[in-house]
Formats: C-alpha cells, structure tokens, sequence
C-alpha cells in the first residue's frame, strides 16, 4: 500500500463511475415498468387488506469487508453515519439510507438514486484494506408489502418464520421465495420490504399477486 | 326417496337444512352435517363397491380414515373428478355426486364378478409375484386389467378449475388430533401462551367424544368440547385447523397438514378461495393424539355388507342419527363392543345379541345392558356370516381363543348387521414415518409409539390411554412437559369430571377360530382393500414368506392407500399364530407417509400455470415481445430465439439473421450471460486459480477468454474475464452455469483458499447486454458515443469505459461470431433506452436482431464450443484442442491440472472434438448421431463419437458439423460414416471446427 490510499486505489480497483449520470432525457426503467402501478392503482380496491407497491429506480450497493476490522467497521460510520450491522439478520436504516446484513462479510446498502454516487465514493474514499463497494442498483427492485394478512401472503412464499417474535421488525433475512430468491426486511408489525432481482421481479409480481387473490389486494403507486 | 334409517332425533345433523345428493346418478338426500358415508347409509345403501380380487360386494364398516371399501369418485363435471375419496371423511353438501370406483362395469353383477370368481380361486395369494412375475413381457397386459378393476378411481381428464395453496407454518405445539387428548393438549398450550396449530382430519373436531355417552362435568360431552374450540379459536396464537389430514411427519419436526377448505361446501370452491391447503408445518414440539381404531374380529364372511366396526355403529347413531339396519348382533373382546348395542337399543331398533369372548362378564357397560334387558352370549363368538349383499344371520358358538378352537355348538341368530370390536389400535402411523418402530404392549393389546430423535410426545389413546379420563390426564401431561421444554410457565386447567366406571380386562382375540380349517373355511378377510384373507397370510407363512415384510408382499397386507389401518394388527396376530410367535416378535411393517391420499393439486399449489417455474426477463424483454420474438428457454430465462419476419419460417429466419449479421451488423440481446465482479489483492491469483489459462499478465482494459474445468479436468464452464483494474475483474459464465460458477468460486475460496482476499459479487441483474456484431458495428456505435473506436484506440479483445447513446457504458471488444464486435454493457434500467437508440441509428445498417439459434450458427461456423453442448462432463480442454488455454507454467496450480493428465486423458484415440464436413454439403446431420468407421461392420457397430453441433450454414452455403471422433484430430481428411435411424447412412470428412476465417482476419479490424 502507498502512503496515499485514494490513489493506490485508482490504480488496484476500477475507477467508480456515476451510472446514473446520464444524458438529460433519458430515463431508467424498472423491471415492472410494464406493470403499470399507477393505473392499477386506480383500479384495485382501497379496502383490501394487502397493499404492495413497487420503490423503484432506487440505489442499491453491495458492500464487502472485514467486520472484525475496526478501521473498516469506523470508516463505515464514518461514510454513512451509521454503524454497520454487524448482527447476523440485522439492519440499520436512517431517514434515507438502509444497510442488511445479507452474510458475514456482505452487505446491502439501499439510497436514493440521486445519492448512490457520493455515498459510493465516501465509501471507497474511507475504506482502507481489502473491501468492495459494487454498483447492484439496475440489478434490484424493492417492493413493500403490507396489511393486516401481509404475514398471510408471505406465509405461501417464504419458508421462514414470520411471527414477531422470531421477526421482529428491522429483522432481515436472505431466503428462498417461491422459485425465486427475495431479501425479506421487516418494517412494523404489518409491513415488509422485499429486495428482488431484476430478472425475477417480473415472476414475484406475478405470485405475489396469485397469493393475494383470496383476501384482496391494493396497489399503491 | 325416504331416509329409511334416519332417526326422527338426535345426531349432530342439522335436519332444517336437507340436501341432495346423487350416487350412481340417483338422487338422494341427507342432511347438512352428513358425511356421504352416513348419508348412503341413512339412505340404506349396502353396496358400494367390489373388492379389488374377489370381485364381492363391499359396504361400509367403518366412519373415519381407517375405511377400506367405500372409496368413491367424486364429481359433477369432468373438471372437478377426484379419485380415492373416502365416504367416511367427505362431507355432503347441495349437489355432491359420487360413483363408485370399482366395480366396473357394474355393481349388481359384471363381467369381473363372473372372471373375478373364477379368477379368484385361480389366483391364492401371491399372485403379485407368482402369476404376474412370469412371463415378464405380460406385465403390461396384467397391469392394465388389474389396474381397471381394481377400481382405484380415474384422473379427470379437464384441467381442474379450482385454486390449491401451500401455505409454510411454524408453531412451538402442534397438536395432531381434536379428540379429548388433543384438545386437552392445546388448551393447556394455548393458555401457557404458546404458539399451537391444531388439526383434526374429520368434518368435526372432538374425536371420540362426538359420539360418547359419557357425561364431562355433568353435562353432554359436546357442550366441552364446544367450549374448548370457542375458546381455542379465539386465541390470537392458536390456528385451529379443521377437516385437516396431518399426513406425513418427515425429520426435524417438519410435518404436512392436508386442509380441505372448501371440499365440503361444493363441487366448485368459491370463487378466489382455495379447495385445499398444503401446510408444511416446522414444530418445536409435536403432540401426537391421534386416537386409536378399532379392530374388526377376524371371521367367516366378515366382508358381507352389514358387517361393520361396533364404534362405527356407535358413531352413525350418534353423530349422524342413523341406524344402519334392523337387527344387530354384537360380537366383541372387549367392553368398548357394549356402546354399539346400547346406541341401538335406545335408537329403538332391535339388538339380538350381545356375543362376548370373554366369561363371566362384570363391568358396568354388561350392567347396563343387562337393564335394556338385552342377550349377553358370554365365552362366544360369530363364526360366521351368511348373506351375500347383505347379512341375513350369523353363526355363533363357544371358543376357546388360547386353543384357537370352537368348543361348543354353533347356533344361528337372524340379523342384518354385524358389529365387532377386537379392541382399539393405536393410530401409530405418523409416530412410524420417521423411523420409529412402534412398541408392543400386551396390557393393551396393541402397538404404541416407539422411541424417536424428534421432540414429539403422545397422548390418549394412541399412547394406549383408551378411556375418556386416562386422554385428559395424558393431553394434559404431554402439554405440560412440552411447555416445560419451551421454557413456558405450565397454566392452571381444570380437568372435567367424569362418572366412574368398572372395566373389565380386554380379551386378545384377533382370528375367531371356525370349526373348519382356516383354509377351507368361508373367506376370513384381514385386509378388506386388498383382499388379504387369514388363509392367506397362513399361506404365506407354510410358503416360507415368513417374515412380516414378506407377508406383506405376498399378500399385499396393508398395501395402498389402506397403508393397513384396519387389518394390520389381525395380519401379524395371524402370521404369529401361524409361526408359533409372539405378535411383538412378529414386528410390524413400515408405515409411511403419507396417512391418507392427498391430492396432486395440494401438492402442487400455486406452483403451476403461468406459475409453474420462475421467468427471468431481460430488460429488453418488451421489445423482443413487440417483435414477436419466439423464445426459447434458457435455464429460466427467456432468451429470443430468433426474430421471424412475416411468412418466414426458422429456417429462413436463421439465414436471413446470419447472413446480415456477417454483412452489415447484426444485435444480440446477451443480457443472460453471468457476470461475477471480482475484486481484492488476490483477484489475480485466484482467477489463475480457478481457470486452466494463465491471468498473471493481463493488463488493465485487457479481456482473455478462459475454460474452468472441475477437479477431474473436464471442462464445465468458458467466458470472457476483463480485468478492470489490477486487482479488479470482471468475469463472464454461460447464462445457464451462472449460479453454479459463483457457487464454485465461493466454495473454492471459503474451503480451500480462505487466506486469498478477494470477493465475488454477482452482477447479472445489473448490467443489459448487447452484442453488436459486423461489418458494420463499429459504424453503427460510432453514431452513439464520441469514443474513439478505431482499431489503434479500441483494439480486439479490450474494453473500454464509455458514454453510448447518453448512458454511461461499458464496451467490450469481444467476438462470440468472429465479426467485428462490440458488447455494450450498460445498468439495466437504461437498457432499453440505449437498445431502442442503437436500432434508431441501425436502419441505415440493415440493423438486424438475432436469436440464439443464430447465435449458435455463427459460433459454429468459427469452430467455438457452447459449454453444455459441445462439453458433457467428460470433455478435457485437450479433447477440445484447446490445449492452448491450458497453462502449466503456473507457479501454483489450477483446477483440474492433475485431473486432465490421468492415464485415461492422455490416450490417443480420446474422444476428440473436430469438424465434420458431410459429403453431400445439402445434408444437415442430426445432433448426436453416432459416427462409425466402418459402415458395414456387423451390428453392435464399434462407434467412434457423437455430433454435438449441427446446421445449415447460410454464410457458407453448405451443411456445418462439429462433434467427437475417436482419436479424431489425427484423423484429419478421413472419412467417418453416421448410419441414421431411417437406414441411410452419411458420409463426412473430418475436418478442423472452425469453418469459416479461420485466421482471424474479420474480428481483427
């Protein structure tokens, strides 16, 4: 290592790019654009008792490095303003950022899109030793899924167990759904937050919507 | 038509609300509440099927799970057909029809009677293996006329119309059963505060006590238990789960609860609601109460309908209030025989009899038929059975049970019904399907749960707690150490008060003895469903088949869906006898999941239709739609196949796509690829590592293909890796080995080279794809970004980070066709924007999307294997002649170094993977056709490898080959031959695979 860290940097890791700088114009498309969440909004039913909506277009990082080093662990804080959830099944969220433990020495920060860029370069610029901070956001979708019979529909998707007291809010689990894969982050007592592929999102709609069916579903925009 | 044994009272039926119903395509009624077991035989009803060998007529014994005859088709329409429904657990409802399923092709009289008796007495037990075992090439024919008249029901032939749900639970008890155990059980659970599922097979919960005389707390025994379920059900942690089948209980607690929702209500589900519900249950504890059945005694002719179990008797008038006949003669070991006389009595109809094994009977069931005045036949019991559809009399005398004789004249009673109990027999099954052996115990005269390594507990009478009293303490007891285990304080529950009464001892009669040998005397069945008889489990026995496990084969005993609840225990008490043993010395057979049929719609769920399997979609996807793409299935993806015009066939799609592709540009949508960024100190080392070539010196904005092989050196995956930054990758898969790559890569570096720093991350989802491949692909990116692009600027085989069409991009300088090629990666979310900005500027160019099958042809044409296609497993890069991506030179070693110099590697005449050029260039060979050198050699020909690549080549205007020839690379020029399955057989040379520039020049621009 040099007596410089940010510029040994440059030289060992690719240069981080502003994926979201582009052109005035052009816009991003989530893998449910066709779906179309604003009109089905209008034409669910506002009393049913399972609500999802779609955050899309969000800014998604993965994050890989030593919990046991304290110098990564308090350049993290440093970065984000938040202690790195070091528990197993654990996260942290502020006002605009979310950080789940997805496995030992991996992580998945959720930001405004807007704010992945700077957020990926205070990253890179305190963490020092071996670590990685990899653009995921194109990659992931977001769903929140709520209500009284949210548990309900979960329960058909999820094998893990999702009374309170074994799911507490804020918990975070990375586990099978359906056929698919899904990470399953409790927000309250009645809603959830799913983290989903890109290429799945599509089939998780499609169930989510299926296993709804016998207690009534609302899209929210 | 008049429900001719329906009672004017009593019953749990709810008589304001009648409902039709058809059997056989009469129409019938009954009440809400029946099952359609209770209704045919309010109905009078005796037959309702045939016997699966015999071909006899078979009526109802029993009300629960543990019935073996009347097993029926359930259905209006030709959607909604379900098989191998039982009577006694459907429940009536408006409209229900219901055939029977054996018996074809009538129930009266039909051809497989007439074969049937003839047949039957052709046909002694073990035919299974004798008669159908030889000759072999029968089998077919056996199976086909023994299947149909075995009457096991039909599948529907429409898809089924309704909604089936798996739903995962978890709970700290689950409770199996709803009788007096289970609910005692729970509710001492649910008042602890514990999570617990209970589930309760029949229409209604409370088990044994729904048809008990007995009085809970000096009122009826249905007024508690309506309390417990009201309190239960409001509990927020309790799921009561009614007209639910806990059917298999699989290691660690993990059970499956078959809920029919809506089964009882119509032939349809409501509308959105699911007919059943699969729950796969993870329990901390397990409570089994799961009762026990009667046995039936073991007598001549004790198949004719009529003959029924004696709780049965007690539970169509109880439960149902109705009387299955007139005249009832009881023929019992025990006291619980006693109920079933009583309940007739008071229902008003005539008891004959009371024939009792035991002497000199005291015990306050005797005391109280003694005050209806009713015959008590003590030392006795029925012999014997005369009647056809239905019992007329019955033949009783004196036994002897130790000496397994008649000792005393036989006398004739005139009666229509016959109960028999032999005593209870716990409901072992689920405790057995994880390995448990179930434990004799003599005092009760039956099976009880064995040891297990689960956290599983009984109670009541599956635990061998037969009485009302003894199941309270029980639930109670086995709530309570689940709850202690749980750490949960142990709640107050008051246990009801109940009557006492004076039992006497149950005597161990399984096979009533008749005056004839068992062999010769009238048929004596043990297994209704599969027409096992006692002189056939004899036979079984004098053959040798001694062994239960082999009684069981030879007779069939307990096969099925019966899985042996009703005569399992009278079989091995037979072969005990027979063998001079002990029944615990006997053994039992293995009980296995699952308890009752379960339908393949519960275990399908959602999981079909549009739901079948996961869809994985690029984020080109809508395009390729609008284009009416025609896609093929990639392990999920949907990748485009290839882009037919209007009135164009494959054929001439996959010219027109490759033709364009090699004179102006072509596109591909190349989004499914893996892709694994790799970063840390020793991304480097391990990537040397994990592939056969060598990584140590590629620099920055460098791409190098690579062949990762498994440890015994045949080949598994390929792709191109581009080395970002020093320690920086990124690494392409196949799109089918994606998964299992990065699965590798981490197991490789977690196992076996933690100390390497490096870290994998997939990014597949992230990045959208596309390959712009030709002549004409520099020109066409060009109009997109203001990067140079020039040969000198972007050389082949580097990338580039760049702006294309206002997106930040990464391009790749990489060729899957050998054209000039550019693979823009750009964040999914715009790669649709820059998809549709490249096909704006691409009409000048004749801009053409390709499929995968052009894919395959371009690639095929430069000699470029497909990992998976050309590679099975068992390919070596050598075998490839791809030796020049194998490097020894490296300081550590790789995956697969030692694997691919073995002996058998390094024969010469391997398998070796060429060029095939067929003489006649119009004949496209098949894929895997087997080549020969010598095409006239006697069949078994020696063959000498497979083709794995085959197409028409539009470019070359001629057919284009690739596949394995024995020693095949020294082979060059020679000739090989494919004998194909029409006769013909093609003549081709062996040749190198690459068919087309095979120096490079076209990529190198």
């Amino acid at each position: 290592m040099s007596d410089n860290p940010a510029s040994a940097k440059e030289q060992y890791k690719a240069p981080i790019t502003d994926w979201t700088g582009v052109a005035d114009g052009v816009t991003g498309r989530s893998p449910l654009a066709h779906v179309g969440f604003d009109e089905l909004a209008q034409m669910t039913p506002s009393n049913a008792p399972v609500q999802l909506r779609e955050h899309a277009l969000k800014g998604h990082l993965t994050l890989r490095c030593n919990p046991e080093d304290a110098a990564q662990t308090a350049a993290f804080e440093a970065a984000t303003g938040l202690a790195l959830p070091t528990a197993p099944l654990s996260s942290v969220a502020s006002s605009d950022t979310t950080v789940r433990w997805i496995a030992p020495d991996e992580w998945l920060i959720s930001i405004a899109a807007s704010a992945l860029f700077a957020l990926q370069q205070r990253l890179q610029d305190a963490l020092t030793g071996h670590c990685a901070v990899v653009d995921v956001s194109s990659g992931l979708t977001v769903f929140e899924l709520s209500g009284e019979r949210a548990v309900d529909v979960l329960k058909k998707c999820v094998p893990v167990d999702l009374h309170p007291r074994h799911f507490p809010a804020g918990k975070v689990v990375s586990t099978g759904f359906a056929k698919a894969s899904c990470t399953l982050r409790r927000l309250n007592n009645e809603t959830f937050e799913l983290v989903v592929r890109r290429s799945f999102a599509d089939y998780i709609w499609l169930w989510l919507q299926d296993a709804s069916l016998e207690y009534g579903l609302r899209v929210e925009s | 038509m008049t429900q001719l044994n329906r009672l004017s009272t009593g019953g749990r039926i709810n008589r304001s609300k009648p409902l039709r119903f058809s059997w056989r395509g009469q129409v019938y009624s009954g009440y809400e509440g029946d099952t359609l077991a209770s209704a045919l035989l309010a109905n009078g009803i005796d037959v309702v099927a045939r016997s699966f060998k015999y071909s006899r007529p078979r009526g109802i014994i029993a009300a629960g799970a543990e019935e073996p005859n009347a097993i029926v088709q359930l259905g209006a329409t030709e959607a909604t057909q379900v098989p191998n429904v039982r009577a006694t657990q459907q429940g009536l409802y408006e409209g229900l029809v219901a055939e029977p399923t054996s018996g074809w092709p009538s129930l009266e009289y039909d051809l497989m009677g007439a074969v049937g008796k003839v047949a039957g007495a052709a046909m002694p037990p073990g035919f299974y293996y004798k008669t159908f075992m030889f000759p072999e090439s029968m089998w077919m024919t056996y199976e086909k006329f023994i299947r149909r008249a075995a009457g096991l029901g039909r599948s529907p032939v429409a898809p089924d119309p309704d909604r089936y749900e798996k739903i995962h639970q978890h709970c700290d008890v689950l409770v199996v059963g709803a009788g007096p155990a289970g609910l005692m059980a729970a509710l001492t659970a649910a008042r602890g505060g514990a999570r617990v599922i209970i589930a309760d097979e029949q229409e209604e919960m409370g088990g044994s006590l729904l048809a008990s005389r007995e009085l809970l707390d000096g009122g009826p025994a249905t007024d508690w238990v309506a309390s417990v379920l009201a309190e239960l059900n409001e509990h927020p942690e309790v799921l009561v789960l009614p007209r639910a089948t806990v059917n298999g209980y699989h290691d660690h607690n993990f059970l499956t609860i078959h809920e029919r929702c809506t089964d009882h209500l119509a032939d349809r589900a409501p509308h959105t609601q699911p007919r059943q519900r699969l729950h796969r249950v993870r329990a901390q504890w397990v409570i089994l109460a799961t009762g026990a059945h009667e046995r039936p005694l073991v007598y001549g002719n004790n198949d004719v309908p009529g003959c029924m179990t004696c709780s049965a008797v007690s539970s169509y008038v109880q439960r149902y209030g109705v009387v299955p006949g007139n005249r009832l003669v009881v023929s019992t070991s025990n006291d619980g025989g006693y109920q079933a006389a009583l309940d007739w009595y008071d229902a008003g109809r005539r008891v004959v009899a009371v024939v009792d094994a035991r002497r000199q009977v005291a015990s306050t069931m005797a005391d109280a038929l003694k005050a209806r005045g009713i015959t008590l036949i003590e030392g006795s019991a029925v012999l014997n059975v005369a009647g056809s559809t239905r019992v007329q009399s019955v033949e009783v005398a004196r036994i002897d049970v130790d000496a397994h004789q008649v000792i005393g004249p036989v006398q004739t009673l005139v009666c229509d019904t016959v109960a028999t109990s032999g005593g209870w027999s716990p409901a072992v099954h689920l405790s057995c399907h994880t390995g448990s052996r179930p434990i004799w115990r003599s005092d009760i005269i039956g099976f009880v749960p064995g040891a297990t390594h689960e956290q599983r507990l009984e109670a009541g009478a599956v635990a061998g707690e037969f009485s009302t009293e003894g199941a309270f303490n029980s639930g109670f007891a086995a709530a309570q150490q689940a709850l202690q285990a749980l750490s949960i304080p142990v709640p107050q529950v008051i246990m009801p008060t109940l009557e006492s009464v004076d039992i006497m001892p149950a005597l161990a009669l399984f096979h009533v003895p008749h005056t004839l040998p068992t062999s010769r005397a009238p048929k004596q069945f043990v297994d209704y469903q599969n027409d096992v008889t006692a002189a056939g489990i004899e036979l079984s026995c004098r053959e040798g088949f001694e062994s239960i496990e082999h009684v069981k084969r030879y007779t069939a005993l307990g096969f099925g869906t019966d899985q042996g609840k009703l005569g399992n225990i009278n079989g091995m008490a037979i072969t005990a006898r027979a063998r001079g043993l002990s029944i615990p010395e006997v053994g039992t057979t293995v009980f296995r999941p699952n308890y009752t049929p379960v339908s393949f719609g519960a275990i399908v769920g959602r999981d079909c239709g549009p739901l079948f399997d996961s869809k994985r979609y690029t984020a080109m996807h809508e395009w390729h739609l609008a284009q009416a793409a025609v896609f093929e299935d990639v392990g999920q993806w949907k990748r485009p196949w290839y882009f037919p015009k209007a009135g164009e066939t494959m054929a001439q799609t996959v010219n027109r796509e490759c033709v364009a592709t090699r004179t102006s540009v072509g596109i591909l949508d190349a989004s499914t690829l893996g892709k694994i960024d790799i970063q840390g100190p020793d991304a480097r080392e391990f990537l040397g590592r994990v592939y056969t070539n060598a990584w140590a010196k590629l620099a920055p904005g460098r791409c190098r293909y690579g062949l990762m092989c498994g440890e015994d050196g045949m080949v598994f995956d390929d792709g191109v890796t581009s080395c970002l930054a020093d320690q920086h990758f990124l690494m392409t898969t196949t799109t089918g080995g994606a998964a299992g790559v990065l699965e590798w890569l981490e197991f490789y570096h977690q196992t076996e080279w933690p100390e390497l720093q490096v870290y994998m991350t997939s990014v597949t989802d992230h990045w959208a794809t596309m390959t712009i491949s030709g002549p004409n692909s520099r020109k066409l990116l060009g109009e997109l970004t203001d990067t140079d692009l020039s040969a000198e600027a972007f050389p082949f085989m580097s990338w580039q980070p760049m702006t294309v069409a206002g997106v930040p991009a990464r391009v790749f300088r990489i060729s899957f066709t050998g054209e000039l090629s550019f693979e823009i990666n750009v964040p999914a979310n715009y790669g649709l924007h820059v998809w549709e900005a490249l096909f704006e500027r691409g009409a000048a160019y004749d801009l053409t999307p390709y499929g995968t099958e052009t894919m395959h042809v371009l690639r095929a044409e430069k000699g470029f294997i497909i990992a998976g296609q050309d590679t099975d497993g068992s390919v070596h890069p050598h075998d490839l002649g791809m030796g020049w991506a194998v490097s020894n030179q490296k300081p550590f070693s790789f995956i697969g170094k030692r694997g691919m110099v073995r002996a058998d590697c390094v024969r010469p005449d391997r398998k070796q993977w060429v060029g095939i050029k067929t003489r006649d260039p119009a004949v496209v060979l098949p894929e895997g056709a087997q080549g020969v050198f010598d095409p006239n050699a006697p069949i078994p020909m020696p063959m000498v490898g497979h083709i794995t690549s085959s197409y028409w080549s539009a470019n070359l205007n001629r057919s284009i080959a690739q596949g394995f020839v024995k020693g095949g690379h020294a082979r060059m020029g020679e000739t090989v031959y494919y004998p194909l399955a029409d006769g013909s057989v093609v003549e081709a040379e062996i040749c190198s695979p690459v068919f087309l520039d095979p120096e490079g020049e076209r990529q190198h621009v």
